[in-house]
């Protein structure tokens, strides 16, 4: 593998990585996986495209206006879509439809009003490459790294070292009984959907500058899911692990196998590891519990 | 019957096979297939190909082409009926974007983005309406079986079923098999019908549809979830209908978000249009309601 390869992996696998834990946040506290994440990624990416990135304004006020409407929408998605049936404790089939729907609902929205169309956001560097010795590596490419390193950081920080980090985490652990502890678990499922699509509005405008902006972007979100799959669904630290190793062979298949077939030797890969360690890497819940 | 009524009720019937499908794999066992437009996409696709490249004749292609479809749910189904059921759900999405990839990718064979053309137009009227009708009374047979409730029961919990003695593996790769068998052969049905498919219609929006279909019409009845489907697909085709045709989703996801919130079992709950002809049966749902 070339050091050129390398680098791209882990670029692609830092956007991955991000669209893997705002879905393994979501799935470590309501313990379902949310479809409707991808759009969610779509639809925040879009509100920073047309309020933000056209009139000429930089990068980080784009990423800032992105997080904050994937934070908007994903607390709108919560209220309508899960709030009553999380109070209800309805099945978890209930999560999966309301989540396909909340999807359906925002694609459906972003193709009203932007058509089936493509947008690329402006070039917010002077410098579209750096060369360092014989490698060529872009700064968006770099510039995302390090951003999405960053917030990694931030939220790993947050979630280990903070009351809030802490109540979330033990909510996820059993709702119930953080419950009777004093935790207001209806406002740390808000939160952690907040933190979710915040990650998810920052993935969903790197996934665009990266790819162009289209009303099925979301469908990238794929990438994310695999990355859990093989990380271990709801584990983050895992996630993050399975999407740069995912960024990695995505790259390398690129390589070797061309476009098209590259995406079907990664969901073969996937397969293959399912059938031998389905834990995941990090190892997590894999059968249905009682 | 004008031509208009006949186009609409065929292309509905298509649509009724797929989501009689869809009822087995959701309604009855659980189970979320967010790629199941994929092996529609295989049956349209293996058969036309047979039929226009190979000259092949039209049975045989159809049957090879489910065959197939069956054979690829079988392998992906392999590593996933053992766990959680996300999993089905996260590795049928990826499934379907590996076959959209393929399909846009084997230009050759499949004409890649811009669709296959020429598949001569064999499906009638009549065999769609007898195809939907014998793919409902064999789910109803199926809900009906020693499978059927098997399915039911590792529904409402897995590890109970399991103890139970009910092999929960071997009954969700079989739901999942009968639904891959009918999606695939409502795809070489389309794929007859209009004569021409292309990628871009079989992508995880379709199998969505089908799910909010089931869910609309109720998710734990056969005649809700065909009722369902029926009249989400009438109604944006109906000529008044489709000025609005662009809101179309948003106005399916909007339905079934007051559904999930205000009546999650859906228009018709758990009823039957068999239940009409056994009072016994009235009064057992009437008691599954309750305790629910």
């Amino acid at each position: 593998m070339s050091l050129q390869i390398i680098i791209n992996g882990i670029a692609t696998g830092s956007i991955y990585a991000l669209i893997a834990t705002g879905f393994a946040l979501i799935f470590n506290v309501l313990k379902f996986s949310n479809f409707s994440h991808g759009a969610t990624m779509t639809a925040a990416a879009f509100v920073a495209y047309f309020l933000v990135a056209v009139k000429g304004m930089g990068l980080v006020p784009t990423l800032l206006v992105a997080a904050f409407s994937g934070g908007l929408i994903a607390l709108f998605g919560e209220l309508v879509g899960f709030r009553r049936i999380t109070l209800n404790h309805s099945s978890s089939t209930y999560f999966f439809v309301s989540s396909i729907t909340l999807g359906t609902l925002y694609e459906g929205l972003v193709t009203v009003k932007a058509g089936a169309n493509f947008f690329s956001f402006p070039q917010f560097f002077t410098n579209p490459t750096i060369r360092a010795g014989g490698l060529v590596i872009s700064t968006s490419d770099a510039a995302m790294f390090l951003i999405s390193l960053v917030v990694l950081i931030v939220l790993a920080f947050v979630i280990q070292k903070t009351r809030l980090g802490r109540a979330l985490r033990a909510a996820s652990f059993d709702r119930d009984t953080a419950q009777l502890m004093g935790i207001d678990s209806t406002r740390i499922i808000q939160i952690t959907f907040v933190i979710s699509g915040m990650l998810a509005g920052i993935a969903g405008t790197f996934l665009g500058i990266k790819y162009t902006l289209y009303p099925t972007l979301g469908s990238l979100v794929v990438k994310g899911f695999i990355a859990s799959v093989i990380g271990g669904l709801g584990s983050l630290p895992g996630a993050i692990i399975g999407a740069v190793l995912l960024g990695l062979l995505e790259t390398l298949f690129l390589v070797l196998f061309g476009s098209g077939y590259s995406t079907i030797a990664t969901f073969g890969m996937m397969l293959l590891f399912l059938l031998i360690r389905p834990q995941g890497i990090a190892g997590s819940n894999i059968q249905e519990k009682a | 019957m004008s031509a208009l009524w006949t186009n609409i009720l065929t292309q509905i019937c298509i649509t009724l096979i797929a989501v009689a499908g869809v009822y087995v794999l959701t309604g009855l066992t659980g189970m979320f297939s967010l790629g199941q437009a994929a092996f529609m996409a295989v049956g349209a696709y293996v058969s036309g190909i047979l039929v226009v490249k190979f000259h092949w004749s039209l049975w045989p292609a159809i049957l090879v082409s489910v065959l197939l479809a069956v054979l690829l749910g079988f392998i992906i189904g392999f590593p996933v009926v053992r766990l959680r059921r996300d999993y089905i759900s996260l590795v049928t999405l990826g499934f379907g974007e590996s076959i959209a990839a393929l399909l846009n990718r084997m230009t050759k064979l499949t004409g890649g983005a811009s669709g296959f053309i020429g598949i001569p137009r064999k499906t009638t009227f009549l065999l769609a309406v007898l195809s939907a009708v014998i793919a409902i009374v064999l789910v109803a047979f199926f809900k009906r079986s020693k499978y059927g409730r098997q399915c039911v029961a590792l529904r409402g919990d897995e590890l109970a079923a399991k103890a139970m003695g009910i092999n929960v593996t071997r009954i969700k790769m079989i739901a999942f098999l009968l639904s891959v068998a009918l999606t695939s052969y409502a795809g070489a049905l389309y794929a007859f019908y209009m004569s021409y498919v292309e990628p871009g219609s079989f992508g995880w929006k379709k199998s969505a549809d089908w799910v909010i279909m089931v869910f609309f019409g109720g998710v734990n009845s056969l005649t809700g979830s065909t009722l369902g489907a029926f009249i989400l697909t009438a109604l944006p085709q109906l000529p008044f209908m489709r000025a609005l045709q662009s809101y179309r989703y948003v106005v399916y996801a909007v339905l079934v978000l007051l559904i999930i919130n205000f009546k999650p079992s859906g228009l018709l709950g758990e009823w039957e249009l068999t239940d009409l002809f056994r009072k016994k049966n009235k009064k057992r749902a009437a008691d599954s309601e309750e305790v629910q």
